[in-house]
Order: structure tokens, then sequence, then C-alpha cells
């Protein structure tokens, strides 16, 4: 049988960094084939790829035996490939209909006017096919998630330009709960019954043992294996993604554990987190792990103030309120937090605005700001932290990425926290900032600030953590201390089901 | 340019972790670019009084004529410093023309049935500054855009200005002393020029040497990012709407004393001007930014153009055109140079 998606020797470099290397891959026709691996393993890359995003350096893609022109996302979608992302592309505003429109517009009648009976009946047939049957007028934000789903997949599924041959979901389930999970394999199942082959691309292992016949693990850009889920335990496969465990970076908890306790939580509880108790002791690096949805993400921004929050935050012994992020920086509290962007930088103000921003008073003489205190101030961190360029006068717009993150960075070392929350400190950094702001984080805490590093990248947990609390579903269900921290054991951990030994 | 509203930055069709770091290389361009643009008005505002100067040497380089144009413009200019302030934060004051016309009223209103101008005068620029705390209440506290609200405060303050005159001009009862206010000259320059002057000075001086400044830019570039540098975003809206107001109320004392009259209608006309000189300000002299002295060498770059073809026999309706083609002109290259970015 020819397959549906037949891939050879694809591969493809960004700046240098080889990010898909000689990747083989079949899919047949009408299985499920799950894609796992960590956080920068190339499965993204391979799925830009697919959909005509990316030009790969080298490598072939047929899709039933039909090469397919790669590059070119008009291509891909001839060939009959459909992608579902995990934000769905729906606008919840406008009903299922107006949204299944997005992808290919209204069928006009003879009289060139949109026939909405007629429609409505096309939408319900589209539904009904994947087993929904909802009110197709409804706006798609008054529905459930595992509806919108159904809707986002049945607009990748019309066949109005090509056939549908295979359909990519991209982490469908990141914000999905369990019942509603199970609707969607339900559909997912469907859609195999149409003789459609299925890409499911998942953090949650349970669900690859749930719904897929086969799982493809990369790591680090290279096809590890392809396994049948049948025979395959939970084990086996968090040592396919995970590699060989990596050896943890040499730390002294005893030495921090009898210091004063610089960040006391009680009860904390927000959108996903609930009655979270956190200590944190002064010079100790806690890092906080969890997959997407876990309640890791939010944690930061609740702490800080930025988000809403109940329970209790003090910063040496001293009650913050929540909402005020102002408050929490004059208690000693600093945050570097996520998506540096639209958080954290002033694109087009100077380096030296960008540090100085949180305190100003410092380099007031007479009432007036002085530019060149404010500027040799600012040397001074942009040295230690060697940014590049050491001006202060420099556009932080011009600034690569690891560079601007050091430049937040050095806004609050600045400070000298007591209580320095980092949130994915390592966003979008080269490899080589990357171990410059680890080093940093390392010195801040041996001069006594206390750390919580909240991160995704578990190899940078089990590198920089004394201890990493373990987040699922909003509450902390294991704790992982510096002998046993390990990048495989915080994975394993953060996935679930696997009892850490 | 940039609305209230915190944009939330949502990748539409795949994630990009390895795109940022390929998109590097073309940011780099800008610094340099930019650094010719920061005096191009300088130079365009000297071609233009060389060219007339040549054009109509008699009629155009002469001190009376400078002297109208600093004059006339002053109003303008302080109504536009104030209005830098919000703009710097990115919130609109549409509310700022209405507001000077309705202060014009009021002060002279006041001393037509016969009371002290110097109290008018207070009273007229208080009204300036409720209006702005009523504007940052909307903003701020009803979470309405300032855009639509403050084009909301626009329509009632006009609507306020022809309730007190009963839609006439007050022509009768100013004071003589008041007047002086706004037509006195010293050393042949005329009395709003100082006012003007000493504002720019005073605003000059907060923008780049105060903290609140350092603030308002911060919150103009990025809401989000500020109130997580301990930024009380909510505040800094608030009071730049209140100083906006408060110096157009200001502004619209000095029309008055300048006319010597309480002209309902007179207000609206002076919106796109004072729009026009900030947006194509922020072009000049601190590139990206809403700033002081570009908006003042904007304002008298437009106003010398405009004279200038007045004086050659150019059509009345030509004064509107310059600054509506000289604000998208404006908004343009800030959104070209954005996307340098």
């Amino acid at each position: 049988m020819t397959p549906t998606l037949s891939i050879r020797g694809l591969s493809k470099t960004f700046q240098g960094q080889r990010a898909l290397i000689d990747v083989d891959l079949d899919v047949e026709p009408g299985e499920i084939r799950a894609l796992v691996g960590e956080n920068g393993c190339g499965k993204s890359t391979l799925i830009k790829i697919l959909a005509g995003f990316h030009q790969p350096d080298g490598g072939k893609v047929a899709v039933a035996g039909v090469p397919m022109v790669l590059g070119d996302a008009s291509a891909a979608d001839a060939a009959g490939l459909r992608f579902v992302h995990q934000d769905l592309g729906l606008v919840a505003s406008l009903d299922t209909i107006d949204n299944l429109a997005l992808g290919h517009g209204y069928t006009l009648g003879r009289d060139r006017r949109i026939h909405w009976k007629r429609e409505a009946r096309s939408a319900r047939a589209a539904l009904s096919a994947l087993g929904y049957h909802l009110d197709v007028r409804k706006p798609v934000g008054g529905l459930s998630i595992s509806e919108r789903t159904a809707v986002a997949i049945a607009r990748a599924l019309s066949p109005h330009r090509s056939e549908p041959t295979m359909l990519v979901l991209d982490e469908p389930t990141a914000n999905l709960p369990a019942a509603e999970a199970d609707r969607l394999f339900a559909l997912v199942r469907t859609v195999r019954e149409r003789g459609v082959a299925v890409l499911f691309v998942s953090h949650h292992f349970d669900e690859v043992f749930a719904v897929a016949d086969a799982v493809t693990v990369l790591r680090d850009g290279r096809l590890v294996d392809t396994r049948p889920v049948q025979g395959l335990s939970e084990r086996n496969l968090v040592e396919l993604v995970v590699g060989r465990a990596l050896e943890s970076h040499s730390v002294d908890p005893a030495a921090v554990a009898t210091a004063e306790v610089a960040l006391e939580v009680r009860e904390l509880s927000g959108a996903i987190v609930h009655d979270l108790n956190i200590d944190l002791h002064a010079g100790e690096v806690v890092g906080v792990a969890g997959i997407t949805g876990s309640g890791r993400e939010e944690l930061a921004g609740m702490l800080f103030g930025g988000l809403a929050r109940s329970g209790t935050v003090r910063v040496c012994a001293e009650v913050v309120p929540p909402q005020r992020p102002d408050r929490s920086i004059a208690a000693g509290m600093g945050l570097v937090p996520a998506e540096r962007h639209a958080n954290a930088a002033f694109l087009s103000a100077s380096l030296r605005e960008n540090v100085t921003m949180v305190d100003l008073r410092r380099n007031i003489v007479a009432g007036l700001l002085r530019r060149k205190r404010e500027s040799s101030d600012t040397r001074l961190w942009l040295d230690r932290l060697s940014v590049k360029p050491t001006q202060p006068e420099a556009v932080m717009s011009a600034l690569s990425g690891g560079n601007q993150q050091k430049v937040v960075l050095a806004r609050w070392l600045r400070q000298q926290p007591r209580v320095l929350v980092l949130d994915d400190p390592t966003q979008g950094v080269d490899i080589g900032a990357k171990t410059e702001i680890h080093a940093l984080i390392d010195a801040a805490a041996s001069q006594g600030t206390a750390v919580l590093v909240l991160s995704s990248d578990h190899e940078e947990l089990a590198r920089l953590c004394h201890r990493v609390l373990v987040l699922r579903s909003g509450a902390v269900v294991d704790e992982i201390r510096s002998p046993a921290l390990s990048a495989g054991h915080l994975t394993a951990s953060t996935i679930g089901n696997l009892q850490a030994s | 340019m940039n609305a209230s509203t915190p944009a939330v930055a949502q990748e539409p069709v795949l994630s990009l972790e390895e795109d940022a770091a390929a998109e590097k290389g073309t940011r780099k361009l800008r610094v340099r670019g930019l650094g010719l643009d920061r005096f191009s008005g300088l130079y365009v505002w000297a071609g233009l009084i060389v060219l007339f100067g040549i054009w109509m040497p008699e009629l155009f380089l002469t001190s009376s004529n400078a002297r109208i144009i600093a004059g006339d413009e002053a109003i303008t200019a302080i109504l536009a410093l104030g209005l830098v302030i919000p703009l710097a934060a990115g919130v609109f004051d549409l509310s700022i023309a209405a507001t000077m016309g309705f202060a014009a009223v009021l002060v002279t209103w006041y001393q037509s049935h016969g009371h002290n101008p110097f109290v008018g005068v207070v009273l007229a620029i208080l009204a300036g500054t409720l209006v702005g705390v009523i504007n940052g209440f909307v903003v701020v506290k009803l979470r309405v855009d300032s855009f639509i609200a403050t084009l909301g405060m626009s329509s009632v303050l006009a609507a306020g200005a022809y309730w007190v005159t009963n839609g006439q001009q007050i022509v009768t009862g100013i004071s003589p002393d008041f007047v002086k206010f706004g037509t006195a000259q010293w050393f042949d320059i005329p009395v709003p020029v100082y006012y003007m002057v000493v504002l720019g000075g005073l605003l000059w001086l907060f923008l780049e040497f105060r903290p609140g400044g350092r603030y308002l830019y911060a919150v103009g570039g990025n809401p989000q990012a500020a109130r997580l540098a301990g930024v009380r975003v909510d505040r800094i809206v608030w009071g730049s709407m209140v100083a906006s107001a408060t110096i157009a109320g200001f502004a619209g004392v000095v029309l008055a004393a300048k006319l010597g009259t309480g002209n309902p209608t007179s207000g609206p006309a002076y919106l796109l001007p004072a729009f026009s000189a900030v947006f194509l300000g922020a072009t000049q002299i601190k590139a990206g930014r809403m700033n002081v002295l570009g908006t003042l060498i904007a304002i008298y770059l437009l106003a010398t153009g405009i004279k200038g073809l007045q004086l050659a026999g150019a059509p009345v309706f030509l004064n509107d055109l310059f600054n509506g083609l000289a604000l998208i002109l404006a908004v343009a290259l800030s959104a070209r140079s954005k996307r340098k970015v």
C-alpha cells in the first residue's frame, strides 16, 4: 500500500543550528500517528515544513505517492495536508457557518447571494459526520472547547480545494479537560475511518496511548524511533523521549535549607492553580515544572501581581497585596516574565531606559534625572552581563533575542532583589546566551537572592535548581530534590502516571 | 501609533520559536537611518524660508511677518504641547480643542456678567482640569477607549459652549486688562509666544528629566511591560488626560484674551493643526516619540509654509489642506519607521 505521507531525508538548519536532521517518516492511510518529543526536538519545524511555511535544506516529501513541492503552503493544501493548530484559528464572535466559510468561502447561488439555509444544512452535515450535533448559528465562543476543536477540524477537512489526505493536529488537547479530550479522541477515530491519516502532536503521553496506533519520537532534530503503541509502556516512551538521563549540576542544598524564608506563599489560587504553598529560602534556587495547562504559566504573574489571585504572598515576612507589581517591587521582588516582547521589553526605547526603568530614583540629582549617571549605571550592568552592544543608547529592538533577555535580566539584577521570579528565562535565546544567563542566576543566588525558576525546559531546571516542584492540574504533585534531580525524571513526573522513584 | 488598548500579540499560524532568530539580521539598520531624518524638519523649514524669501522678499522677509507667524501659532502650539502628554502615553485626547473653546467661552461669559476677570481665568482653567478628570475616569474606570471617550466629550463640550453663550459671541463686558493677557507685546513679541516658550520648557524638563516623563513613554511604548516594571499605568493615563485638558483650559483663556471675544465655535478648528504638529513632531529630534522640540518645529514649519503660500495668493482652504496632508504624511512616516523594528 502506498503510504499517505512519505518523508525522506528531511533536514533544516536555522542560523547554524540543526533543527531537523535527515528525517525519514512514513504514515499509512487511516493511521493515527503520534509525534512526540521535548521542546525544541524539531516537531514544530517538521510540521512547518509540511505546511509549506519553511523551505527545508534537503529532503523529499510525497503524499499518496505524489511528490510535493516544498516551501509552498498552497501545494501542501492541494496535496490534501490539513492542519489544526493549538489556537484553532476560529473567530469567537462568528458562528459555525461563518467560521467554516473562513476556510473556503460561502457557496453562492446562481443569483450571487449566500443561501443561509443551505449553508446551515451543510455546516450541520459536516459536523454530524464528526459526531457533533450543535447549533451552527451560535457564536463559536459559546461552544465547549471540544466542540470548537470539532469546528476547526470540520473546516480543515472540507473538500473544497482537494480531498483531504492527512490531518495534522498540533497539540489539540493542550487546554482540554479530560471528558472533552475523550470526545476529541472519538472524533479523531471518525476521521481515520474516512481513510484520512492523522498526525497527532502531543505532550500528554496518556493521550498517545489512548488514541494513536503508533508513535514517532524526535530528539534533538533526529528521528529516534517509531514504535507501535501496542506493547509499549509509558516508561519506555519517556526513555525514548528523554534519551539518556543527564547528570545534574552540582549544587549544595544543605547550605540553603537553614537560611531565612524569603518568599512565603500560602493557599495561592488562581484560574488553574489552587491552594499552593511555597517556601523559598534566601539563596535557594527552586524550579517549577509542569506541562502547558498545569498552572505553571500563570504562577509568575500571580505571585508578582500581574494576574488576579487569592491567598497570601509574603516577601521577607511582609505581606504583598495582589495586583500591585509596584508593591511587589518595593517589597524586594523581581520578575523576568515570559514572552519578553509583550511583557518586558520597551522595544523602541534605549537600553538605558530599559535597564533603569524599575528604579529611576538613584540617578536623580536635585530633582532631575541625570543622563550621564544613568549611562554609566547602565554600562556597568551591560558589561556585567556582557550584553552586546555595550552601548546604553542603543535601541532595544536592534538587539538579538538573547541580548534583549539579558537587558531585562539586568533590569532586575540591578535591584538586587530578595526574591527573583524567572518565567521561562531562556526563551528564544541561543545556547551561548543561555549558558551565560544560567551562570548569572547561580551568581544571584549565591549572593542571597531567592530564585524561583518556572520553565518548560527540564534540562534547564535540572541544571539550575536545588529542588523542583512539579505542577499538575494546578497542584504540586511532586518535589524532586537535588540528588534525584534530572531532566528525564522531571519529564516523567510532569507527564504523570509514573510514580517518581 | 498605539491605541490605549494593549494588543496581545497572537501568532495566527504556527508558533515561531526558531524564526525569532532568523529575523534579527534585518533589525540593525534602524539606528543609523533615522539619524539623518532627525533634523529633516529644520532643513525643510529653512528651505521654505529661503524659497519664499527669494520669491517675494518684500512681502515675506519682514519682521512683522515673522511676528505674525510667531503670535498666530503660539496658541496652536500651546494646545499641541498639551496634546503631547496623552499621545506620549498612547492615549488620544480628541476633546482638547473643544476644551479650549469651552474655556474661552467660560472666561468671557464670567466677565460679561460683571465678575472679576482673574477669578474667571482660574475658573476656566479649573474647568479644563475637571474635563480631564472626567475623561480619565471614563477611560480608566469605565474602560472606554480614549478615542471614543474624548470624541464624545468634545461633542458634550461643544454643546456646553453653545448653552453658555446661547450660540452668540460674547463681545461685551470683557475687561481690557484681561485682553492684554493675550495681546500685550514684550520686546515686540506677542505674549502668547512667551507662554508657549515657558510651557514648552517646563514640559521638556518633565518629559526628559523627570521619572513621570519616562513613565509616560513607557506606558505609550508597552503598557503591559510598564505595569510589570512597577509603573502605575492607570494613574499615568489618568494624569496625562488631566494635564492635557488643563493646558487646553489655559489655551482657551489665552485665545479669548487674544481675540477679545468668547466664540462658541472657535475651538474645533485647532484640533487638526495640533494633531498634525504632534505627529509630525514625533518624526523629528527624537524619532518615534512625541516630543516638545519636534512639535514646535512642526508647528512653525507648517505655519511658514501656509503663510508663504497665502502671501503668494493661494486660496484660504489651503490651510486645512496643508494640515490634513501633514497629519497623514506624519503618521505614514512613523508607521514606516515602526515597521523597520
